[in-house]
């Protein structure tokens, strides 16, 4: 009886080994579901400030992303820390296909900031600090944050990743040379307010 | 006071550490990378606050059965164009050392417990290594890893099997039943709770390394480590929806180094077998827990139990059998960003011992319980410390705790014992772990003072405790 179920338990095994490798066919890339998922969220909507939103981020800037984390010109200490070695192995095609699904779910909805800070930073947004050289994020970024292409979107990310990437352009711990000469004036108080306006919008 | 001169050196090395604290505060990357870390080249922040406690994602790295990678793959493929391996380039190997030394409140008598303690044995116990472990933590295959461990011991100076987890598991969803996303899998392993992934439940539980030269309490439930390597189980699982874990499962006995007076082999136990062992087909056990993340928190609560039939050395599987029960309560918190990491766990673990070996016993039915409460905090995974509560209580039972025994026994019949862990640690880097460890007995084997009857006070077992932690 007992090596009965020791037999039950292998043919177990093997069956959900065979389920395992029948089961390519879901919505999501296989990537996306086995992997990205895991802090990303299978929608691209992160619970943890410390993974942003992916969820319809522009396609182009989501592919610029995986190839710099996959040749390590992007360096931040986040980056370093989880996003290296998940786009190590990364073929272009795999790329192409995480990055298009991302960028065709929902968006994150936005979270409510503080009544003040959020009417600071828009107006930071819609019409930088020019006495700072701070140009009007929004000439990039689209008025609705949703970004264009190259640039990002903004809206409804995370606010403590937003803070934390403008912190990495202004110390050029991560390279950007345009987004460090846009930021490298706004002081920590700009930057809160920036952040808790864009996490905000839908 | 003898404890004096321990603590004044365990005051030294906290200055030590400041000191070199202040020397290191600048972040710097992990400079040495275990096995996990080479197959993953992910940091060892993205799986441990600080290790071995594990992170949210580190919880589903071990969910997904360890198989994650980034290094390249041997993939050969079969006529038929189907994957018939997938092997790493890099086997994921690594190395863990722990040494450390132990001052004891009270030395212990030179001849072994049968002896009045006249004549002591050297107050504190230097072991370098405490512990040398090889590792092979990684995939397998496609949907396979395991988390090997060998560790060689100084007592009795010999290699042997540690917590080991063959692991299978996919992450998938059924979109058309509109389930968004679940893991499903099944683990082999050798000690229960090994295969869990908070931190709450003994097999990782706090505290995370300790003495061994220190004096083991009269009683454990049967769930703190009692089949430890004495068992093997296998269970299945299911996360869903990223939120409830459900697993249920079955040990067997699986003593290592047991050799069947029949056949001369690693064969079926019998009455020779030394230490308790489990009877009958399997052990039945289970676990259920629910984890809420949301921004930088992590909750967790949950309950896990086993129900062990067992035979203690000399009875045959044929003889009475002892039946011991654990139902037990968990609950986990963390909070966790790049410079506060705060974490705090707790377990309830409630025994219910039903004795047919009246032998053993003054009652055939007495309880134990077992309850621990762990707070700690890490500035920027560099240097931090934790404080635990713990405190087991049981039924009397003059036979099942014996008197008369010198250092070991309870002058009363009762198991309670009763204290508090305390301990700061220092980390160079993320892979490195110094630490002094103050562990406090308010109560030991039933009584305050005098607990054995030959003069022993809970607090003479009280132990500090220096060490050195590291995997490479």
């Amino acid at each position: 009886m007992k090596a009965n179920v020791m037999y039950v338990a292998i043919a177990g095994l093997v069956l959900m080994t065979a389920g395992a490798e029948a089961q390519e066919k879901s919505a999501a890339p296989d990537l996306v579901t086995r992997v990205c998922s895991t802090c990303h969220r299978p929608r691209g909507i992160s619970t943890s400030p410390m993974f942003p939103h992916l969820a319809a981020q522009q396609a182009v800037y989501l592919e610029t992303q995986l190839k710099a984390f996959r040749d390590r010109s992007r360096a931040d200490p986040h980056a370093q820390a989880f996003m290296w070695g998940m786009a190590a192995q990364l073929t272009d095609a795999a790329i192409t296909e995480i990055a298009a699904y991302y960028a065709s779910q929902q968006p994150a909805p936005g979270k409510l900031a503080g009544r003040e800070e959020t009417a600071a930073g828009k107006k930071i947004y819609q019409e930088g600090i020019p006495a700072q050289q701070v140009p009007p994020c929004q000439s990039c970024h689209g008025d609705k944050a949703a970004g264009n292409g190259p640039f990002p979107r903004l809206a409804g990310q995370h606010r403590p990743y937003l803070e934390r990437q403008l912190a990495a352009f202004i110390s050029n711990a991560r390279a950007n040379e345009i987004m460090h000469e846009n930021s490298k004036n706004l002081t920590a108080l700009q930057i809160s307010q920036i952040a808790a306006f864009l996490s905000a919008q839908p | 006071m003898k404890l004096r001169a321990c603590a004044l050196a365990a005051l030294v090395v906290l200055v030590a550490f400041l000191v070199a604290l202040a020397a290191s505060l600048a972040p710097s990357p992990a400079t040495a990378t275990p096995g996990f870390a080479r197959q993953t080249g992910l940091s060892c922040a993205a799986c441990h606050s600080v290790f071995p406690e594990l992170t949210p994602f580190g919880r589903r790295f071990k969910l997904n059965a360890y198989v994650f990678t980034n290094v390249k793959q041997l993939e050969p493929v079969s006529e038929q164009g189907q994957k018939t391996l997938s092997l790493s380039d890099l086997p994921p190997l690594s190395v863990q050392l722990q040494g450390s030394n132990t001052w004891l409140g009270k030395a212990l008598p030179d001849n072994g417990a049968s002896a009045q303690p006249t004549d002591r044995s050297q107050q504190n116990s230097t072991q370098f290594p405490q512990a040398l472990s090889l590792f092979y933590t990684g995939k397998i295959a496609d949907y396979l890893g395991a988390f090997l461990q060998l560790t060689w011991n100084p007592t009795p100076n010999s290699v042997g099997i540690d917590n080991s987890d063959l692991r299978f598991a996919n992450h998938s969803d059924f979109e058309s039943i509109g389930v968004s996303d679940f893991i499903y899998g099944l683990t082999l392993n050798n000690n229960p709770t090994s295969q869990d992934v908070w931190n709450s439940t003994p097999a990782w539980g706090y505290p995370f390394l300790t003495t061994n030269a220190g004096v083991p309490p009269i009683a454990k439930v049967i769930l703190d480590g009692q089949l430890a390597q004495q068992s093997a189980g296998l269970s299945g699982y299911l996360f869903l929806f990223n939120r409830l874990y459900l697993e249920v499962g079955g040990y067997r006995s699986a003593q290592t180094s047991f050799t069947n007076a029949t056949t001369g082999g690693p064969g079926p136990l019998d009455s020779t077998a030394p230490l308790m062992r489990l009877s009958g087909t399997a052990a039945p056990y289970w676990r259920v827990a629910w984890e809420q993340d949301w921004d930088s928190h992590s909750l967790s609560v949950g309950t896990y139990g086993i129900v062990a039939p067992t035979h203690p050395t000399g009875i045959g599987e044929s003889g009475p059998r002892n039946t011991f029960t654990d139902i037990a309560l968990d609950a986990e918190y963390q909070y966790l960003t790049d410079n506060h990491i705060f974490s705090a766990y707790g377990t309830w673990i409630h025994e219910l011992r039903h004795f047919n070996n009246v032998t053993l016993v003054d009652h055939p039915n007495n309880t134990l319980d077992t309850v621990r409460f762990t707070g700690s905090y890490f500035f920027r995974r560099k240097i931090g410390g934790s404080v635990q509560l713990f405190s087991t209580t049981g039924s009397k039972d003059t036979v099942l705790y014996p008197s008369g025994i010198a250092v070991l026994g309870s002058a009363t019949g009762r198991p309670d014992t009763r204290g508090a862990v305390f301990e700061l640690d220092f980390l160079p880097w993320l892979n490195t772990k110094l630490g002094v460890q103050y562990t406090m007995y308010t109560m030991f084997n039933g009584k305050s003072r005098n607990y054995d009857g030959f003069g022993r006070n809970a607090s003479d077992n009280n132990t500090v405790y220096v060490f050195v932690w590291t995997a490479f």
